[in-house]
């Protein structure tokens, strides 16, 4: 089987990015995280105050499971959003627009196309800046949002159907607790991600960058399909388990 | 259009994750979307699986841009004019606004399509052999015993139904696989109405059916 390249796989992840870097297992980091994230939830729900102030410096462990490199991302999304900063933005552009080329490259996007699709998704970080919130998701994540629309709607012609926010039922929105260990969340599903079985990590890096159904995913494989499916069961499992989530 | 009860079925994972990687075809990513708006715990699945792409983006070996990509893109800025959430006309039945974009406006104002006493439909789009419709029957209405050619998925929207493999109702999603034979009857109380992408033709067990299918395009 081809590796596909760009595999997230490391045997050690390293912590924090200033002057002193430590090289940490990412299955121990998982493990540590977790009951980190745990210990969070449940402080900060103990009726006294002074230990619920005590959770939220919990917050500062959680955050080193990212890299330096993609908090700093999101602060200088934050900066554009505030103040139409061009330096920070130069600074996204140089970090993001080659990640979304090879995004694109890697879906089958001619080479000039992906180019010029590059930009145009750096483009609209500019102008949905407002509209970035980093108590939801990542600046990686919010890019690859808007770089995978801009894949549909340039490329397959087509639009994508998205349920409106606005449009819910107030009792169905996702408390706020949700909310805020979706931040440190993303953290812990990255370093997850590093611990899963090589199998499982080549099924999701095709359904992310193959451009096929699952069946024609399972035929590059050369598995079944229920074997696809289950590997996706089992990843999404394991996934769920470290955001702290019901597997 | 609430999900006053709570929902039993869901897509799978291999759904929800071409829904969020941006590679499932329009069709199956409206019925998905739909049922997003229903389901609060494949909202949360789709933001991790969301998050998911972020990771792998930032895992990606960047591939450089030309030299003056970032003087060019710098230069655009100053044309290009914040973006703004397009304001939609509020649905006066809560037809989910994903929705409303295909239809053109509210549920309760579709033009329905008669196929026998019990039974109507309306199709809202085809790709391909991919096919979009809105199903109707009336309490007690069954489809006839059919199978597919393809993948058929199903989303209840008002109502409900049953089949060999259990009972849908508002939001419930059914994922009945080629091989899959069902024949599904609507509830009793109010009508059904499902939200309905076949891929390939149905093949209808009942003579008539199989006569009558084709002319309805089914």
């Amino acid at each position: 089987m081809r590796r596909p390249e760009g595999v997230i796989h490391g045997l050690f992840t390293p912590l924090g990015g200033g002057r002193i870097k430590l090289l940490i297992h990412p299955g121990l980091l998982c493990v540590i995280s977790a009951m980190v994230a745990h210990a969070q939830r449940v402080l900060s729900r103990f009726p006294v105050p002074a230990i619920r102030r005590t959770a939220k410096l919990l917050r500062f462990p959680l955050k080193m499971t990212r890299p330096a490199e993609a908090l700093e991302m999101d602060a200088l999304l934050v900066r554009v959003a505030q103040c139409q900063d061009r330096a920070a933005f130069a600074a996204l552009f140089a970090y993001f627009a080659p990640r979304v080329k090879a995004y694109l490259l890697r879906l089958g996007a001619p080479s000039a196309t992906a180019e010029d699709l590059a930009q145009e998704a750096l483009l609209n970080l500019w102008r949905k800046a407002h509209l970035f919130d980093p108590q939801k998701a990542s600046a990686a994540t919010w890019l690859f949002t808007i770089a995978r629309n801009l894949r549909i709607d340039a490329l397959r012609r087509e639009k994508r159907p998205e349920f409106d926010p606005q449009d819910l039922m107030p009792e169905a929105g996702p408390d706020a607790d949700a909310a805020i260990s979706q931040q440190d969340g993303e953290g812990r599903l990255r370093l997850a991600l590093k611990t899963l079985p090589p199998d499982q990590i080549a099924v999701i890096e095709l359904s992310y960058f193959a451009d096929k159904p699952h069946s024609e995913i399972a035929g590059e494989l050369d598995i079944p399909l229920g074997t696809v499916k289950s590997r996706l069961r089992l990843a999404m499992a394991r996934l769920k388990q470290a955001l702290g989530e019901m597997p | 259009m609430s999900a006053s009860h709570d929902i039993h079925h869901h897509p799978d994972e291999a759904l929800l994750l071409a829904y969020a990687a941006g590679t499932a075809d329009e069709a199956t990513s409206l019925v998905v979307a739909t049922h997003m708006h229903f389901c609060v715990l494949c909202r949360m699945q789709g933001r991790t699986l969301e998050s998911l792409g972020g990771a792998m983006l930032d895992e990606l070996t960047p591939a450089p841009l030309a030299g003056d990509a970032l003087q060019n893109t710098l230069a655009r800025l100053d044309q290009v004019t914040p973006y703004e959430r397009p304001r939609r006309a509020a649905s006066r039945d809560g037809t989910p606004a994903v929705l409303r974009t295909y239809l053109g406006g509210d549920l309760r104002d579709v033009r329905w399509r008669r196929m026998g006493p019990r039974l109507s439909f309306v199709e809202l789009f085809r790709r391909r052999d991919v096919t979009v419709r809105l199903l109707r029957g009336v309490p007690g209405a069954d489809s006839g015993a059919h199978s597919h050619a393809g993948a058929e998925l199903t989303l209840v929207l008002k109502g409900g139904y049953t089949d060999v493999t259990g009972n849908y109702g508002p939001g419930d999603f059914q994922i009945a696989d080629a091989g899959l034979v069902h024949n599904t009857v609507a509830d009793p109380g109010e009508d059904c109405i499902n939200l309905s992408v076949t891929h390939g033709a149905l093949r209808f067990e009942k003579l008539l059916q199989k006569i009558a299918g084709p002319f309805f395009g089914f």
